[in-house]
């Protein structure tokens, strides 16, 4: 009785577990979504941090070639 | 989870900070100094020489290329990293405790501290992504706060929204571009002080630690309460991992606080909590004093803590850590994994 009591408990809290795990993943999914068309009408990068450092680094390569070239 | 010691500071940490590349970490004491760290091994790369005072804050722009900082010697200066050169500096009436780059690096906020014949203040300042660049000297924006001091604020995704959290423990929402206030909403216990505000990882929800001994995650867009974490002793920040659906708090009662030696027994520990059921899955303790301010590394490789008692800690996660798993979360990764194959049966 008492095994029986500890499992139909533990059904209860895995049960709410599962549900808080859909809940979470169902709000990211819709605001990730939001976000990403947002970005799409102002005509930002999805990543603008990634978008930056490629900047960067192509600038950083492109000196590179130039002092090869002097 | 060996961790590494860090032991550069004469005084308590402030701020602690990764670059995106998780690579390397920044920190900020009462000792006036800047270090920067490698994340891997804790060798110190460097300081940084200039402020006049207790320094409170401390950002790392997307690129890794200008350090910002926030001192009671009421500066705002800019760093060039990779030489430790000062590019700028920006004065104010009173201190800033709090700076932080927006997710593109064109803005930084600074909040300053409020004082006799000053009212608390958000300012905005444009920023060039260049150290040969120069800086404006003028401020793009002013946001004054006549109700309740910010003691953190940060940038949402696409800069939408500036959030700010107070001292009488409410959180503001304020639009980024015009500073006008959105909502003001009391979040945590009244009057007790919002001590940190982090962002996930794409800006869209942030976490917050308060004196009420919670902390809570909140959505950027409404300022709605997703979760709360509660502590058992005054926190002074919280911090989001990746990787793993986690939430790293640190805190603890200063030590003229305390009244019992009992009280002070295990509150000088990182606690660590699952992010989506709320519930609290684990303690690491080494600090000998309150742990001042916690950051987890945006590639989800480690985390650290920076303590009143002068100590950055870095603990690098081991196997242990990513292989556990809820029994939901298992059934979860299988489904998604199940699906995955099945697409690629069926292409």
């Amino acid at each position: 009785e008492d095994a029986e009591r500890i499992s139909s408990a533990d059904v209860a809290v895995v049960e709410a577990r599962r549900r808080l795990l859909e809940e979470w993943f169902a709000w990211r999914e819709s605001i990730v979504q939001e976000v990403a068309e947002e970005r799409e009408i102002y005509g930002l990068p999805a990543d603008p941090a990634a978008e930056l450092i490629k900047a960067k680094t192509s600038e950083l390569s492109t000196d590179g070639e130039e002092q090869v070239i002097e | 989870m060996r961790p590494i010691l860090l032991s550069g500071h004469e005084r308590a940490l402030t701020q602690i900070k990764y670059n995106r590349d998780g690579d390397l970490l920044f920190s900020v004491s009462k000792d006036q100094q800047i270090c920067v760290w490698f994340a891997h091994n804790g060798e110190r790369l460097g300081t940084y020489h200039g402020h006049q005072g207790a320094i409170w804050t401390i950002d790392v722009d997307p690129t890794s290329t200008i350090l910002a900082s926030g001192s009671a010697d009421n500066t705002i200066r800019l760093w060039e990293i990779k030489t430790g050169r000062l590019l700028k500096t920006w004065d104010f009436p009173t201190a800033v405790k709090r700076v932080e780059f927006s997710e593109d690096g064109s803005k930084l906020l600074g909040v300053t501290e409020k004082r006799m014949g000053h009212l608390g203040t958000i300012v905005v300042l444009d920023i060039k992504l260049d150290v040969d660049a120069e800086q404006s000297d003028e401020k793009a924006m002013t946001i004054v706060c006549e109700d309740s001091k910010a003691t953190v604020a940060g940038w949402s995704y696409l800069s939408k929204y500036i959030i700010a959290g107070h001292e009488d423990g409410s959180i503001s929402q304020f639009d980024g571009k015009n500073g006008d206030l959105l909502y003001n909403i009391p979040i945590h216990e009244l009057n007790q002080p919002i001590t940190d505000l982090q962002w996930s990882h794409d800006r869209t929800y942030f976490i917050t630690a308060s004196k009420d001994k919670t902390s809570k995650l909140i959505t950027a867009k409404d300022l709605e309460v997703l979760k709360t974490y509660p502590a058992d002793t005054p926190l002074n920040s919280a911090t989001i991992t990746r990787k793993k659906d986690y939430v790293i708090l640190g805190g603890g009662q200063a030590a003229m606080d305390v009244t019992t030696t009992s009280a002070r027994q295990g509150k000088f520990e990182a606690r660590f909590y699952h992010k989506i059921f709320e519930s609290e899955i684990g303690r690491v303790r080494g600090h000998f004093g309150p742990l001042n301010t916690v950051a987890a590394d945006p590639t989800g490789k480690s985390y650290a803590s920076g303590g009143e008692d002068g100590y950055v800690r870095i603990h690098h996660f081991d196997k242990g850590y990513y292989d556990f798993m809820y029994e939901v979360e298992r059934e979860r990764q299988n489904k998604l994994n199940q699906q995955q194959q099945q697409q690629t049966v069926s292409a």
